[in-house]
């Protein structure tokens, strides 16, 4: 590259300026750099241009050299003189002078670097060293030595020095990612390994192309338990280098860790792909190199523990399954398996052949050999010959005899028990803390009967590693052939933790066995354990026996058949002895109908036991499920005859069964021939049998139904302690049922004689929630009117888990009684004033307790229709708002649509039909005439199949009746006398509308209908019969018939314990009546009425108080109108109050102060009266008495 | 690995607490927020280091809101309520984005797609999942539930209820779970019935799969369990038992190593995935716990794992995990 201008012009200047002072150091120094640095791009231009470089260097290394004369303690002229010289060739002349330079100045990077990798070439390395080490020890900021340092140090292996001086570098070139690499290898090997993945980490995120980095890390992440963070470590070094072999070994031993991992778990289908993966890896890795002794041995591990692992699956074969297919997918899964191992043996040959030195290798053949022998099933009972895993055994220990290991492998892998215990014993002597020995040798000490040995063996080896799987095992199986309740749970806790730690096929089916005898199959440990014992080992016929009772208690019957059945073919396949294994097929075969029987497939169920009967293999248990499943198919004079067999059986059988045995009898007695021949059955008991829960429970069940000739059974009438609290509360509720059925079984329910011996239980036994929620239960159906109210009270409100026995479950109760309440319960006085005399609800919301319900079982329809009620009942006190009643609709629809596969249910039937005409009721509140009619008519047709059809058709009438529809409402009124109901309140409502059809003649039918009716159910009559005048009255009013208006209000009256709403009406037409004729007789009446109704409500009730004023008032006691006034102000919430009322006050305020009786503060006299009558004024102003009053002389 | 307690507000809401989620950090918000809903109808959002309301409550959640879910992207949020519709509205604003209607039948548990493009509803009394798409909000398809082999009786008459639904986090698995204790699982991709999971034999009300091994799924039922499931291989791989009554929901720490689960005990737990044991127990509410939910990774200098758990005792819980 020639001069540029400004060069030359600069060149020129910086002559001039050295010419005019010819011994500045600095100057030539300028001048020399300003060449060199030409020479640098002439180099760089051109390959002709080197001769003018060459030149132009050399008068650079002149002025250098005149400059370093000039100034011997600059570095800068001895780092160019050094690059002179070594460009020239002269290296030690360039040392000297790099030296120099470092020496003046340690920070001179190049200098530094350039002197060291001149030293470096003469392999000079501990001057090397010395460099670095006096520049660093002149300045901290010599970060190029401490570079150099720390890659020296690391080279020399002298990690934690290096760890030092690479820190301090990485301070001055924080993005080096050899740095990082460098610290991380250091980290690694010093064995700090968090900190070395971090170093490893920042080095791969500096240049992602990191391999050593990557594969290192990847290998720390493997010793550190993180498979998943390994292998992705070990991929991504792969996808950078896809022939590294280190990687590929990497890989595959980070996926065998990861799949040896999964396996602990049980996730043996996931082991199986890692697995597979690894040795497809560790393949990869010994096409590479293919004499690596530990790539093979790689390979064979994976190999062998896929040949381990790999889980038989069955679900190509649910369908359709029979002998050979069974068989054939067994032989499947058992010939993969087989040639996985034999893969391993293969590699583990190689790594043999290549390194016959490795003892472990022996070791790992043998293991290998001994699994192969295992799966092959030859073991051949020639003691003299050494088996071939013995012999590879042995090879090993050969090579090390010292190897306490190899003698416990030794000992596992030989057919001879003297060499066995021999091995373990030797093995020992080696170590006596060596748990695995004690445990084979404890489990020899089994296999030979020696007890007490054995046990003392476990304990050892237990106590010595507590995470050793076999001797929990062992200690298993010894506690569970002992007898007593203790032992077998201890033994299911041993087995579950040997099942936890190792979960091998054996110690499942153990599991599952323990599991059976002590009913914890429902554990899902169990199920686990099962389900995995299947998979891992198909051809043992427990482990489907054991996996059909799971499926079974899990009420799959499906799955439980299809596994008895596996588990039939899986004996067969066996090659045992002919008795032993009938016997083993007869239990099964009883399974497998037991379990037909449940899943509804009695025919089957019936062929079974008919197999086993030919065989004579039918105990106890075949004949109860083989009585039931004839029972099933209706051949009930079959049935009848096995069970007396089976009665004849019953002396011979042990306690337990025979008392089941019984209750079988019994129930199935019961239900062919009915409750005579069952009671009779009963009779004929023998005494001395004592009774069983099931089986009180099934003779008070039939004593229930049993009218007249009741079993006076001392056995019911025990002392509570004699049996268990649980057992005596169930049966006393169903006692207690059979009270409250009675005497007739199509009479009504006798609900108090039921409630009145709930009552003396619950006395017994105060806290049982059965009992509560029987009584509950029983005291909602009762027709007391305060039912709702009790109800709640004797069940206690528990949020969370409530048990839902008894005939209705607490959720049930709690919601019934908040629907049930007869009265207003409103609790907002904006819509209504609250006429519940006990405002049991105050502050409960039961929408938001059914709302709980509802979310905590949203498939309940239950709860969903007690919420529809609910919101109903709210819609109904707050006169039917519009959004509410759009809710409503929606969750009618949810309710009406979700229940379409149980038609057939008259229970759901009847809630539908009532949950239409509750619908139909909020069309016709919403003047919906139309959807009204639509709804009621299809409630109708919903209903066709029950009798009670009353108020479908009163509904009809209903809406006709505001529909103006006369006709309709007349034909609908008819077929509502025609359907009679039991309801009272259906004959009160049609009542009403008797006199809205104008069908006044048939008023006395309806008053005889309803007498008949209270007379059936027993209800209360004074009640319900003034219920009934209160209709009539209300009848008389509309057709402004005072005078009979008041005749049947004051029968409803005079009737036992008048409601205060009657009071209150009966008060008020009699002040009516007074006010209209000038009848001041009435006035009297009147005023009795009211008083009582005021006396009887406890929150005061408003406008009862008005009225008694004005009766009392003008029955001349201004008094006793003071003081209602008063009450009648308090009896208002604050916002609700209405003109009148402050009209009245102003009344009173005038007369209080005329009285001038201001010495106790009275409510009157807060205010003038004239401010009250302002207010009354304001707030009605249509009313003209107001204004006249205001017109008075005392205002004007 | 342990939980404490950071704060606990008592009265966060006027009713039961019946739902939970973590909407993520977004571009316009530098951290997560936590969404609670209700039986008083209402939907709140809560900062996530003093629980302070971060926006008025959202209302007109008709009969309480059954279950919550937030879009990955942090915008947008679904609630299910009791009336059967599924809200989805904007978190910050509150307003309505849309209104899934699902007649006649209905929903229950959400979740949003792990990409954000699908929103899975477990179809209560319809015994299906349903899928929406987020763009339009159109419902894409009804996966049906088919009954296992082995049909068991049912014993309320109604079908099977599916109570809950998991999207596994690459988005190729879809599980859901019903009230008879099977766990139906879907290939999310080709949207085909797979295989049940057997092994629970009451509702299962909540499930969640592990967020480091793509077809691990955890699951709580009423039986008192907790089952670890690989969802592909259709294998149970772990129980876990010690709550002393029904589980109702549980979730998955985001390092995959732990799962928080609320029970109707009034407990809180975390499980230690490797051990498969409780670690701890946490009795700080006093009324069943119906969700909990970890704070997902992300959003500007948040390092520190949250838990927050809710509960019948109308009250929210914040832990520190870690």
């Amino acid at each position: 590259m020639p001069e540029t201008a400004a060069e030359a012009n600069l060149r020129k200047q910086l002559e001039q300026t050295l010419a005019d002072e010819p011994s500045s150091p600095i100057l030539h120094s300028n001048l020399g750099v300003f060449l060199w640095d030409r020479a640098e791009a002439e180099a760089a231009a051109k390959a002709e241009g080197e001769e003018e470089a060459k030149r132009l260097r050399a008068a650079a290394a002149e002025h250098f050299l005149a400059a370093a004369k000039l100034n011997p303690n600059d570095g800068v002229p001895f780092r160019f003189l050094g690059h002179h010289y070594a460009r020239a060739g002269d290296a030690p002349r360039a040392a000297k002078c790099y030296q120099r330079a470092v020496a003046l100045n340690p920070d001179d990077a190049e200098s530094g670097e350039t002197l060291c990798d001149l030293l470096d070439l003469e392999e000079k390395e501990s001057l090397e060293l010395a460099v670095c080490k006096e520049a660093t020890g002149k300045s901290p900021r010599a970060f190029w030595a401490f570079r150099r340092l720390g890659y020296l140090q690391v080279h020399q292996k002298k990690w934690s020095e290096a760890i030092q001086s690479l820190q301090h570098a990485i301070r001055g070139y924080t993005t080096c990612a050899d740095l990082w690499e460098a610290l991380g290898l250091a980290y690694h090997r010093l064995g700090m390994f968090t900190a070395a993945v971090k170093s490893y980490g920042r080095a791969i995120e500096l240049d992602s192309s990191r391999v050593f980095a990557l594969i290192e890390s990847g290998n720390i992440q493997l010793m550190l338990g993180y498979f998943r963070k390994g292998v992705e470590q070990f991929r991504s070094a792969l996808e950078m280098a896809p022939c590294n072999h280190a990687a590929y070994f990497g890989l595959a031993s980070a996926l065998l860790a990861w799949a040896r991992h999964c396996i602990m778990t049980g996730a043996f289908g996931w082991a199986a792909s890692l697995l597979k993966e690894a040795s497809d890896a560790a393949k990869v890795c010994t096409s590479f190199t293919g004499n690596i002794s530990c790539v093979w041995k790689m390979h064979g591990d994976a190999q062998l523990t896929l040949a381990r692992c790999f889980p038989w699956d069955d679900c190509n074969i649910k369908r359709g399954m029979d002998d050979g297919i069974f068989k054939a997918a067994v032989l499947e899964w058992r010939n993969t398996c087989l040639s996985a191992a034999n893969g391993a043996k293969f590699s583990y040959q190689r790594a043999l052949h290549l390194t016959p030195w490795e003892a472990n290798i022996h070791n790992d053949t043998a293991i290998c050999l001994d699994l192969i022998c295992t799966m092959e099933d030859n073991n051949s009972l020639d003691p003299i010959v050494w088996e071939l895993p013995e012999k590879m055994s042995l090879g090993g220990l050969i090579l090390e005899p010292v190897n306490k290991d190899f003698w416990v492998t030794l000992g596992s892998v030989s057919c001879n028990q003297a060499l066995k215990q021999h091995s373990f014993i030797r093995a020992l002597h080696l170590d006596t803390s060596l748990s695995e020995a004690w445990a084979y040798l404890g489990k020899i000490y089994r296999q030979t009967g020696d007890k007490q040995l054995a046990r003392q063996a476990f304990d050892r080896a237990r106590s010595i590693d507590p995470s050793l799987a076999l001797p929990w095992a062992g200690m298993s199986a010894e506690n569970y052939h002992q007898s007593g309740d203790g032992p077998v749970n201890e033994s299911f806790e041993s087995c579950l933790r040997a099942v936890q730690i190792l979960p091998l096929p054996e110690f499942q089916i153990g599991l599952g066995t323990i599991a059976a005898s002590s009913g914890e199959l429902l554990s899902p440990q169990v199920l686990m354990a099962v389900r995995q014992a299947v998979q891992r080992a198909p051809h043992y016929p427990e482990s489907h026996n054991i996996n059909g009772l799971v499926s079974e208690v899990r009420s799959d019957f499906q799955s439980a058949i299809a596994s008895y059945q596996q588990a039939r073919f899986a004996l067969n396949m066996m090659c045992n002895s002919k008795t032993d294994n009938k016997y083993r097929i007869a239990d099964v075969s009883i399974n497998l109908a037991r379990s037909l029987c449940k899943a509804g497939l009695s025919t089957e169920a019936v062929r079974e036991s008919e197999e086993l009967k030919r065989q004579g293999l039918l105990n106890a248990d075949g004949l109860q499920i083989y009585a039931l499943a004839l029972w099933k198919l209706g051949r009930h004079d079959e049935a009848l005859l096995v069970s007396r067999n089976l009665a004849e059986n019953l002396p011979s059988m042990k306690q337990e069964s025979a008392t089941a045995a019984l209750g079988f009898i019994c129930t199935l007695t019961y239900c062919i021939s009915g409750k005579d021949s069952a009671a009779a059955i009963i009779h004929k008991l023998p005494g001395q049998l004592s009774y069983s829960t099931q089986l009180k429970f099934i003779i008070c069940a039939l004593d229930a139904l049993q009218p007249n000739k009741r079993f006076q059974l001392p056995q019911l009438s025990m002392p509570p302690r004699l049996t268990s609290y649980e057992v005596m509360s169930e049966v006393h509720s169903n006692i207690a049922l059979g009270k409250a059925i009675g005497g007739e079984l199509d009479k009504f329910l006798r609900v108090d004689s039921g409630l009145s011996y709930l009552r003396k239980v619950l006395h017994m036994y105060p806290n049982c929630s059965l009992v509560r929620n029987q009584l509950g239960s029983l005291l909602l159906s009762s027709g007391d009117w305060m039912a709702s109210h009790k109800a709640v009270r004797v069940t206690s409100l528990s949020h969370g888990y409530t048990s839902n026995r008894g005939l209705r479950s607490l959720h049930q109760i709690q919601a019934c009684a908040a629907v049930s309440c007869y009265a207003t319960c409103t609790s907002y006085p904006k819509f209504s004033f609250s006429t519940c005399e006990d405002h049991y609800l105050s502050g409960y919301n039961a929408i938001h307790h059914l709302q709980r319900w509802v979310h905590l079982e949203p498939w309940n329809q239950d709860a969903r229709r007690l919420l529809v009620l609910a919101i109903f009942q709210k819609a109904r006190e707050e006169k039917y708002p519009k959004h509410i009643c759009s809710i409503l609709k929606r969750l009618i629809l949810q309710v009406l649509s979700s229940d379409n596969n149980s038609q057939e249910n008259k229970v759901v039937q009847y809630g539908n039909y009532l949950i239409l005409l509750l619908s139909s009721e909020v069309s016709l509140q919403s003047s919906d005439y139309n959807n009204c009619i639509a709804q009621a008519t299809e409630a109708l047709g919903v209903n066709s199949s029950i009798a009670d059809s009353f108020f479908a058709h009163l509904q009809l009438c209903r809406a006709y009746v505001m529909q103006g529809n006369h006709l309709n409402s007349k034909s609908e009124y008819m077929k509502c006398l025609q359907n009679h109901t039991d309801t009272e309140i259906g004959w009160v409502m049609l009542k009403q509308l008797a006199s809205i059809c104008s069908l006044e003649g048939t008023s006395d039918e309806i008053e005889i209908h309803l007498r008949e009716c209270i007379e059936r159910k027993g209800s209360n009559a004074s009640k319900w019969v003034s219920l009934f005048n209160l209709a009539c009255a209300q009848c008389s009013l509309w057709h402004e018939d005072f005078a009979s208006a008041e005749k049947a209000i004051a029968q409803a009256c005079a009737e036992g314990d008048p409601d205060i709403c009657i009071l209150f009406f009966n008060g008020a037409i009699s002040m009516d009546i007074a006010w209209r004729f000038a009848a001041p007789q009435f006035i009297p009446r009147a005023a009795s009425s009211l008083r009582k109704a005021q006396q009887k409500s406890l929150a005061s009730l408003p406008i009862v108080s008005l009225l008694l004023a004005q009766a009392e008032g003008s029955l001349g006691s201004i008094t006793k109108w003071e003081k209602n006034i008063r009450l009648e102000w308090f009896s208002w919430p604050p916002e609700l109050r209405p003109a009148e009322l402050y009209f009245q006050m102003h009344l009173l305020a005038r007369q209080s102060s005329t009285a001038a009786s201001q010495q106790n503060q009275l409510v009157e006299t807060m205010q003038a009266p004239e401010r009250w009558l302002l207010r009354a004024i304001h707030l009605n102003p249509s009313c003209s008495r107001y204004w006249t009053a205001l017109l008075q002389p005392v205002y004007v | 690995m342990k939980l404490a307690g950071l704060k606990s507000v008592d009265g966060a809401h006027d009713e039961s607490i019946w739902a939970a989620a973590w909407v993520p950090a977004a571009d316009h918000r530098p951290t997560a927020l936590l969404l609670t809903g209700a039986l008083d109808e209402t939907v709140r959002l809560w900062r996530p280091d003093d629980l302070a309301s971060a926006a008025p409550p959202v209302q007109g959640h008709a009969l309480g809101v059954v279950s919550l879910s937030a879009h990955p992207a942090g915008a947008i949020a679904a609630a299910v309520s009791l009336d059967s519709y599924v809200r989805v509205f904007d978190v910050d604003s509150g307003a309505s984005v849309a209104t899934l209607d699902a007649p006649p039948s209905e929903v229950w548990g959400i979740q949003f797609h792990p990409k954000g493009n699908a929103l899975a509803a477990a179809g209560g009394g319809s015994g299906s999942v349903k899928l929406w798409e987020t763009e339009k909000w159109k419902p894409i398809t009804s996966l049906p539930v088919p009954r296992p082999e082995g049909a068991r009786p049912d014993k309320t008459g109604s079908g099977k209820f599916v109570l809950s639904v998991a999207w596994s986090p690459d988005g190729k698995l879809l599980a859901c779970g019903s009230m008879d204790g099977t766990i139906a699982v879907y290939d999310a991709i080709r949207m085909k019935f797979l295989h049940h999971l057997e092994g629970h034999h009451m509702p299962v009300r909540s499930m969640v799969f592990s967020p480091v091994d793509p077809h691990v799924l955890f699951t709580a039922s009423d039986d008192c369990h907790i089952h670890i499931y690989d969802a592909k291989e259709k294998s149970l791989i772990g129980a876990m038992s010690g709550h002393a009554s029904w589980v109702l929901s549980i979730d998955v720490s985001p390092d995959g190593m732990a799962v928080a689960t609320g029970s109707s005990d009034r407990t809180v737990r975390l499980w230690d995935i490797n051990t498969r044991a409780s670690v701890q127990t946490m009795s700080n509410h006093n009324d069943q716990v119906w969700a909990v939910a970890f704070r997902p990774p992300g959003g500007t200098g948040v390092r520190a794992g949250r838990l927050a758990s809710v509960s019948d005792d109308k009250s929210i819980s914040l832990y520190d995990y870690s």
